[in-house]
């Protein structure tokens, strides 16, 4: 049976929050090597928060996550409190409830939105979609908007609040704030109800997968701040048992801190909370459920963009209830008083658990944090589930329809790169090559863009040469010569190479692949990425790669290169050279 | 006549300078209208090497690979600008600066030789021309629009550069560190963010970073005064804007 070997590489996952990438490699229409990359650099809040005092953690940690600020406060001010030994009040135990259902608001609607729904209805952008769903996105962001306007009520701005202490909120809003809101919050529930209906009308893929979910759970009420945390698999402990239960690891050359369970992915999420909290909904939440099509507990991750416009609802039939009930206080905050000690903080994130853990030494400075968010605990599923689901698609389906279903399946987690505290950048040289047609030469200006073939007319080296006659010949580039567009033969790399290129800004250098070192018929690499390790192209004496890490070495290198190589002369090779321009 | 074209792009950062975008709301598909969005990794559009004329930048300088992206942004852009406290001073990251990277690498993961983590969290105007910054953690609204619009006039916005203190008196806040002795960052921060810490009654900890001349020195003696040890004080300047040159200054004379 003959090997094929598909290589995707989606270099930057567009609308995921923070930047990932995923590799995945097909052989024999197996899945070989599946990696999800992350591109956030380490941050090492744990690090800095050390040695720092207790009432500064609050507005350090919102700065992990732009879109969670409210989760890390939450998390980390409960665990600090419980060190202290503070007893929250009725008024502010309800009031953090409000505050969170101001982020769900904004998380979800910001999800749903902006970054998930055009994916099912083949849009590549909110702003695209809005042309011929204007009442649909119009709807999001007037839910959006009162999620950022529940947060403000306490934080005084949306993204890292700063209302929010060890103890409580530095000030309790006047019935003339809350007011108005209230008004606004009663007629969404319509808009919310509205939103559920239209993703359950979307006819989502049918993908049934065997998962445990985990989340917090609590006897009086849906979770935010408070409860054990359970599975549908038998798990109920206290927060702070958490690791005895579940590890965070970092995997050889993988790319993050992965959290598992007893050994085991898991999930964390508005589809694992619905699926283990659904009873403790409102009742007018759970008369809507009942209508729909789709239904909970469901094992179905794309399930989890119905989950997230219920809990939108849910935020907003909880927080009328909150507000309807509202008097300030002259109280806003507890009084607090250090002691030393190990302190456990579990909140439910618009993502899922995020738990904190904090030593505090007696004069209220920390000398440990430890915080696991909910995206480290989610990416071993999100592996999992990639691997399934597209076994599921079709491993012998077109390229970009893989790639396609992929970015569906990754955005269901509604992963939030840089909110993974542990998300490292892993170093990118995978042999020096790796599939990736993202380059363009679309915006440049033709004059200063030049394609240069490296080859000669002898046999098996003739191949750049070749691919420039054929490119000639296309209609597309006989029109850009006109507009000033150079196409050059070149013999040989070194310091030739330079003086072909110094002229222009633009460069595309085409050489011949050397078969015994790579099993792909067509690569195409940035500069950057070859100059490490260089010698996976052509024969030449002087390879191109030492050429580039010469003219590099000399400040020479043009705006923009790139390199091709090729193995064969093929018309899908000349498309794909083509569609660069 | 074609738009003008916009890419937003992303370096060490928590996203949230990428919401004053994002929450726009409504503005946000006006914004549209005016220009053409070409890269905004988060918000769908991808073409990181368009050439565009005004490209806004998220996040700070932390890896080996950042500086060469950066370049090519500049090359690729008319007017760049930064966005938020990361890309303006280093950020909150810029803390790392001070300390010993390698431990703290260790400290966290088994596997230190795969991490790609340069020493220093630096801003981006330490390694291209910047035209223009925008201070805060994070940035607001008003100040993107703002500053959005006036590019689009082919003008820069004037630089709000104020200490928060005008602006809180002003709003005639009762002051935080007169009546409470609150140790209150407002006379040495920059105004825009609209004076929100004294307004609900805490004290501002300077995520706008420093303002024009800042008397740091006075700031941080009357801090003595109220108590605050020298680490604490250091730690006041050393904070969301440590990488900045005054906060930095000031800092590190007092910590021990």
């Amino acid at each position: 049976m003959p090997t094929e070997t598909i290589k995707i590489n989606v270099p930057v996952l567009a609308r995921v929050e923070g930047e990932g990438a995923l590799d995945l490699t097909i052989e024999n229409n197996q899945i070989t090597d599946l990696k999800l990359r992350i591109y956030e650099p380490p941050r090492y809040f744990e690090k800095f928060l050390e040695g720092r005092n207790y009432y500064d953690v609050p507005d350090t940690v919102a700065r992990i996550c732009g879109i969670c600020p409210v989760a890390y406060q939450m998390s980390a001010t409960h665990a600090l409190e419980s060190i202290f030994g503070v007893e929250i009040s009725p008024w502010l135990h309800a009031m953090r409830r409000l505050f969170y259902c101001g982020e769900w608001l904004q998380s979800h609607s910001l999800h749903i939105h902006l970054l998930a729904a055009p994916d099912f209805l083949g849009f590549n952008s909110v702003i695209e979609m809005s042309a011929k769903y204007g009442d649909e996105v119009r709807r999001g962001l007037k839910l959006q908007a009162i999620g950022n306007d529940l947060v403000t009520l306490f934080g005084a701005r949306s993204v890292h609040p700063v209302g929010v202490k060890v103890g409580g909120f530095s000030h309790a809003p006047s019935l003339e704030e809350t007011s108005p809101l209230l008004q606004r919050v009663t007629d969404a529930k319509q808009d919310a109800v509205d939103l559920i209906h239209w993703l359950d009308s979307l006819g989502l893929p049918d993908d049934k997968q065997d998962f445990v979910s985990v989340a917090l759970q609590h006897d009086d009420e849906y979770p935010f701040n408070e409860g054990r945390l359970v599975s549908d698999n038998g798990l109920d402990i206290p927060i702070s048992d958490f690791e005895n239960h579940f590890k965070e690891m970092h995997v050889e050359q993988s790319t993050a801190l992965h959290c598992l369970l007893d050994g085991k992915p898991y999930l964390v999420g508005p589809l694992a909370r619905i699926n283990l909290n659904a009873a403790q909904l409102p009742t007018e939440v759970r008369q809507v459920m009942r209508g729909l099509k789709t239904q909970f507990p469901s094992n179905n991750m794309f399930h989890s963009i119905i989950a997230r416009a219920i809990e939108i609802y849910f935020a907003l039939v909880e927080a009328e209830r909150l507000l309807s009930n509202y008097e300030p206080t002259d109280q806003p905050c507890m009084d607090v008083t250090i002691k030393a000690g190990t302190g456990y903080g579990c909140t439910e994130a618009p993502r899922g658990i995020l738990w904190h853990r904090y030593d505090v030494d007696a004069d209220g400075c920390i000398s440990k944090a430890v915080i696991v968010p909910p995206t480290s605990q989610n990416q071993p599923r999100i592996e999992q589930d990639l691997k399934d689901s597209l076994i599921h698609f079709g491993l012998d389906q077109p390229k970009a329809d893989l790639q396609l279903h992929a970015e569906k399946v990754i955005r269901n987690y509604d992963p939030c790169i840089s909110c993974a505290t542990h998300f490292l950048d892993l170093k990118l040289v995978r042999d020096g090559i790796s599939e990736n047609t993202s380059t363009t030469f679309s915006h440049a200006d033709l004059s200063a863009t030049a394609i240069i073939g490296i080859g000669s007319p002898n046999s098996g080296d003739e191949l750049g040469w070749q691919m420039i006659d054929r490119l000639s010949e296309k209609e597309k580039f006989v029109q850009h010569k006109q507009q000033g567009l150079t196409l050059l033969k070149l013999d040989r790399p070194g310091i030739a190479l330079g003086e072909a290129i110094s002229p222009y800004e633009h460069v595309l250098i085409i050489d011949a692949l050397k078969p015994e070192e790579t099993s792909q018929p067509f690569v195409c690499i940035h500069a950057e990425q070859l100059t490490p390790a260089p010698g996976n192209l052509s024969s030449h004496a002087t390879g191109v790669p030492e050429s580039i890490a010469l003219l590099a070495s000399l400040d020479q290198l043009p705006a923009q290169l790139a390199v091709i190589g090729i193995a064969d002369c093929k018309d899908e090779f000349i498309e794909k050279i083509t569609s660069l321009f | 006549m074609t738009k003008p074209t916009l890419a937003v792009h992303k370096f060490s950062s928590c996203d949230g300078c990428q919401l004053a975008l994002l929450n726009l709301g409504e503005p946000l598909l006006e914004l549209t209208g005016l220009i053409d969005i070409l890269h905004f990794a988060e918000a769908g559009p991808l073409d990181e090497s368009a050439q565009v004329d005004i490209a806004l930048i998220e996040g700070s300088v932390s890896t080996s690979h950042d500086i060469d992206r950066l370049n090519r942004i500049r090359n690729n852009s008319t007017y760049l600008v930064t966005i938020g406290a990361c890309a303006t001073s280093g950020g909150i990251q810029a803390l790392r600066n001070m300390a010993n990277t390698d431990e703290w690498i260790a400290d966290i993961y088994a596997n230190p030789s795969v991490i790609d983590s340069l020493d220093n969290s630096t801003p981006i105007k330490q390694h291209v021309n910047v035209d223009l910054e925008l201070w805060g953690c994070p940035i607001t609204q008003h100040q993107i629009l703002t500053a959005v619009r006036s590019l689009l006039f082919g003008v820069l916005p004037v630089d709000e550069h104020d200490k928060v203190c005008m602006e809180c008196k002003r709003q005639q806040h009762v002051c935080v560190m007169v009546t409470k002795s609150e140790p209150c960052m407002g006379p040495v921060t920059r105004t825009g963010c609209g004076a929100l810490c004294p307004a609900i009654g805490r004290d501002c900890y300077g995520c706008f970073g420093p303002s024009e001349n800042p008397n740091t020195h006075a700031l941080a003696n009357r801090l003595q005064g109220f108590g605050l040890t020298n680490n604490e004080i250091a730690r006041r300047f050393l904070f969301i804007n440590s990488g900045s040159e005054q906060f930095h200054q000031e800092g590190s004379r007092w910590k021990t």
